[in-house]
């Protein structure tokens, strides 16, 4: 999933304290399982906002909503009535910084801002413990390294590890960090299948990762048929 | 968030009920009684137990208590005391009670006779009166309860406690005609011209006879026109030593009666062994503490005598009562025999109906004098004429005679409105949650049973002073907290659930799960309502204490401070448990108005979210003062510590957004509420008030 974590309220506070009237949207999918911006976050963020403004004397009306998904056409349709019906001065979105984004292209005149800070795509190591695994490159190497992603989970991202900064298992840039390589080492060895380490594994086309500029993604069997885009063009306008 | 839809839809879900209410013969729901007692409601509580049985003062004394058997606490030490609870609701009430009293309009021109003022018959009455018909009850006897209200021993039953049940009935507008034996002072059929319907309730009031020689001799009595000449305050002598025939509640009841009327030596002889007595086994405690020694799996020989007066009975060994097919056919061995001396003997042996008020009347009797009767429509063989209580359904206890007219006095408004008869299962049975599963019981925490003390049986016997007391105020809420609070737990909405899994991690008793959303089984959640207060898509509530009650409260609550503007506005979120008394249950606006505090008490804080925290400051409040159990007495596993972390996370909060985060206080019960609350409170006050004038000095 996408990790995500709430930025402090001082910050949120002052993205919208210029606005009368801010919608703080949640986001039912990542961050609510990460606890970061679900239902209840919102609750959280919206009534420290109100607590804020009413401690400073600012009128400040604080509404509260929350969607399935913020990365879904359909789903984010609702936001944007809202916004339009109770005339919304600005929103706070707990999404990941897709659903900022992704609210951002349909709002028109209407700001968008960032409640949560997007962390990583990561696992739940341990209740309330979330750990980075994938670096999202876009070319998946880790069939070479037993599972183990040498671009997330070495600091260096390097290929062909370990490097010298790796002290009894640890990473050198704090001691809280597990070595990536000694991780994808000890797996290896659990496989039977460490002497593949001997390859050296060439220097990669990093073009597929967000170096080569924004990525998509297309199927062809389900995107819009040429029909179905013109009908709805149609009635749309 | 829409906590209220949730709810609608929480509250529509098919519902097992808990065992407690299923138990009950009348469906008292006893679980919601117990959360009216912990929150102060004694009223409602009254207007709960009022409202499913009218014989409430009688069933809090003697009730044989059939939702305690089915306390789900069983498994973990011993069942909730509710009978006792019953009581002391109907003891802190008394005043209330006597001002709900009212008589009903009479809505319908039919009119109603009933024969006998029994528990059936009489809360058929109550029905009846309810429903706005007119309804007369006959009694032969001089009072009205019957063996209620002249039988019972008044050691377990005073006759004021039958006495406000029966004022609460008649005040309704029934009319009681007592000293007037329907089929000697009036007839059956000129009931039968006089009123539309009628209900036969007059019980079981003879005891029957044993047919063994000797059995005519002086000194051989039977067991209840014993007692109510002993109830009516005229026992006859019983001699120094006192025989009782019988193993069951009667025979208990005479031999205690026995040696309070100076009997030294009482002996209770039953056919049954010592495991098979049918007496409840609480009464046989109570009458071995009263010296009572007890013959087991003897059976009556022949009653021994000298010159026509007895002097002792010869017993014959037992062998067994029931046959393979459960049915009684005892069978002894006549070799094995024993003597007992006696000055009295007593038959308690079973009871029969008195079937007097069916004298020159067309209702028909089966073989040996059971009424022909219906035990669905309750109907007799004649039209109009309905039978209710022990005298159609055979024993029974106070409270199923209390079902049965009730079923009775439904039978009959059909039959009135309609003409027909209304089919009724003689029990209805209800779908329950069940026993608390192994796994769940092993992690409850354990809690002694509050039990009263009674004087030693030695003490007892010397007269007929009632031997158990009341609850205490501080005794009935520590035992209302050992309800486990069945059905109320919490309720996932599958629409919102994300599958997060947190409250899988959460939950301290191991009973959430997650397939693809959420499920928190009724029968093993213990509704402490950590889940709820952690679940990241709000899509836990729980059924007591939802999440929508602290917002109401507060802003009721607070409203009454937006007039005095008091110089500093505390919420304080308190636990509910740690409440001996009602002294801060009862809270209202003018009362936060004058003392700027407002108590809100919530059943356990653990299940307070940051946002319950954090929420009084919207409403203006300065701080926040939660108050929580002693230190390890949390019902509930990790409850302590996850309200810690929690508090912690609403104070980051508040520094986040420029406040500080020494508003919000965390205390621990000292003792009890009343002992070390308004401490607290004050202590929160002054840091208040101080850092007002910090902060007013700096902006000034």
């Amino acid at each position: 999933m996408i990790v995500a974590e709430r930025k402090p309220l001082d910050e949120i506070k002052g993205f919208v304290e210029g606005f009368g009237r801010v919608l703080v949207v949640g986001c039912g999918g990542c961050a609510t399982v990460c606890l970061a911006g679900g239902e209840t976050e919102v609750k959280i963020v919206g009534s420290a906002l109100r607590i804020a403004a009413r401690g400073e004397g600012r009128h400040q009306e604080v509404l509260e909503d929350c969607v399935t998904r913020q990365c879904e056409p359909e789903f984010v349709e609702a936001v944007l009535q809202r916004v339009d019906t109770d005339r919304v001065d600005a929103v706070l979105s707990l999404a990941c910084g897709v659903g900022v984004n992704f609210l951002a292209e349909r709002l028109g005149s209407v700001p968008v801002f960032p409640g949560l800070n997007t962390k990583f795509l990561g696992a739940t190591a341990e209740p309330g413990v979330w750990v980075e695994m994938c670096a999202g490159c876009g070319n998946c190497v880790l069939h070479l390294t037993g599972g183990i992603c040498p671009v997330a989970r070495c600091s260096k991202s390097i290929l062909n590890g370990p490097c010298g900064g790796s002290n009894n298992g640890k990473c050198e840039i704090s001691p809280d960090v597990d070595c990536g390589w000694e991780l994808i080492i000890e797996r290896m060895k659990k496989l039977g299948t460490l002497e593949r380490l001997v390859e050296i594994t060439p220097p990669r086309d990093w073009s597929s990762s967000p170096h080569g500029g924004p990525r998509r993604v297309v199927r062809e069997d389900l995107r819009q048929l040429a029909a179905e885009s013109e009908e709805k063009s149609v009635t749309s306008t | 968030m829409e906590t209220g839809e949730l709810k609608v839809r929480m509250d529509n879900q098919v519902e097992r009920e808990a065992p407690c209410l299923v138990a009950c013969p009348v469906h008292t729901d006893t679980r919601l009684m117990v959360e009216h007692i912990l929150e102060g409601r004694y009223k409602d509580a009254l207007d709960l137990l009022l409202a499913a049985n009218p014989f409430t003062s009688v069933c809090g004394r003697i009730c044989h208590h059939p939702c305690e058997q089915s306390c789900r606490r069983s498994k973990v030490d011993a069942p909730v005391g509710l009978r006792q609870l019953k009581r002391f609701v109907v003891e802190a009430t008394k005043e209330y009670r006597l001002r709900r009293r009212a008589p009903v309009t009479r809505t319908r021109k039919e009119t109603i006779a009933i024969v006998g003022a029994g528990p059936a018959g009489l809360t058929a009455a109550h029905d009846l009166a309810r429903a706005g018909f007119g309804v007369t009850v006959f009694e032969a006897g001089p009072e009205a309860g019957g063996m209620l209200g002249t039988t019972i021993p008044r050691y377990r039953l005073p006759y004021e406690v039958v006495r406000e049940d029966i004022d609460d009935i008649l005040a309704l507008g029934v009319e009681l005609r007592t000293d007037c034996a329907v089929g000697r002072d009036i007839s059956l059929p000129e009931l039968q011209r006089e009123f539309r319907a009628i209900l036969i309730a007059t019980g079981l009031s003879e005891s029957r006879m044993l047919g063994v020689p000797g059995i005519d001799s002086r000194g051989v009595l039977l067991a209840l026109p014993l007692l109510r000449a002993t109830c009516a305050g005229d026992p006859p002598p019983l001699g120094e030593r006192v025989v009782v025939i019988g193993g069951g509640n009667v025979a208990i009841d005479v031999a205690r009666c026995a040696r309070r009327l100076g009997a030294a030596e009482v002996t209770m002889v039953c056919l049954e062994s010592r495991e098979e007595l049918p007496a409840w086994d609480w009464e046989i405690e109570e009458a071995l503490e009263e010296r009572i020694e007890l013959a087991p799996s003897w059976g009556p020989r022949q009653v021994l005598a000298e010159e026509g007066k007895v002097t002792g009975i010869e017993l014959k060994r037992c062998l067994r009562v029931f046959d393979e097919d459960g049915s009684f056919a005892p069978t002894f061995d006549e070799s094995e025999t024993t003597t007992l001396v006696a000055d009295t003997i007593v038959l308690a042996i079973g009871q029969a109906a008195d079937s007097t008020c069916l004298q020159d009347s067309e209702v028909k009797v089966c073989r040996g004098g059971r009424l022909d009767y219906d035990a669905e429509t309750m109907a007799t063989s004649e039209r109009g004429v309905f039978a209710c209580g022990e005298v159609s359904t055979g024993p029974g206890s106070a409270v199923e005679a209390v079902a049965d007219g009730h079923r009775a006095a439904r039978a009959i408004e059909r039959f009135l409105d309609t003409g027909q008869l209304l089919r009724q299962q003689p029990r209805e049975d209800l779908p329950t949650i069940g026993d608390l599963p192994d796994e769940t019981v092993e992690r409850v925490k354990e809690r002694a049973r509050v039990e009263v003390e009674r004087a030693p049986g030695e003490t007892r016997v010397r007269d007929f002073s009632e031997i158990e007391r009341g609850f205490t105020e501080a005794e009935a809420r520590a035992e209302a907290q050992r309800c486990l609070a069945c059905t109320t737990g919490a309720f996932v909405d599958e629409e919102r659930c994300v599958g997060c899994l947190t409250c899988v991690r959460i939950c301290p008793f191991e009973v959430a799960t997650v397939t693809s959303t959420a499920s928190i089984p009724q029968e093993k959640c213990q509704a402490c309502g950590l889940c709820a207060a952690v679940c990241p898509a709000a899509a836990i509530a729980l059924k007591r204490f939802g999440a929508e009650r602290i917002e109401d409260d507060l802003r009721r609550l607070l409203s009454g401070a937006e007039k005095t503007s008091p110089p500093v506005l505390i919420v304080s979120f308190c636990c509910l448990f740690e409440a001996t008394s009602r002294k801060f249950l009862d809270e209202t606006p003018e009362h936060v108005g004058s003392t700027g505090v407002a108590r809100v008490l919530v059943p356990c804080v653990g299940r307070l979210s940051v946002a319950d925290i954090l929420s009084p400051f919207e409403h203006g409040a300065d701080g926040v003062s939660i108050i929580a159990c002693a230190e390890g007495e949390c019902l509930y596993p990790t409850g302590e510590e996850r309200l810690g972390a929690r508090v912690e996370e609403a104070k980051r909060v508040l520094e986040e957004i420029g406040m500080s985060g020494e508003r919000i206080d965390l205390w621990r019960t000292k003792d009890s509420a009343e002992v070390s609350w308004t401490a607290f409170w004050e202590i929160s006050r002054r840091k208040l008030a101080l850092m007002k004038d910090e902060q007013q000095g700096e902006t000034g």
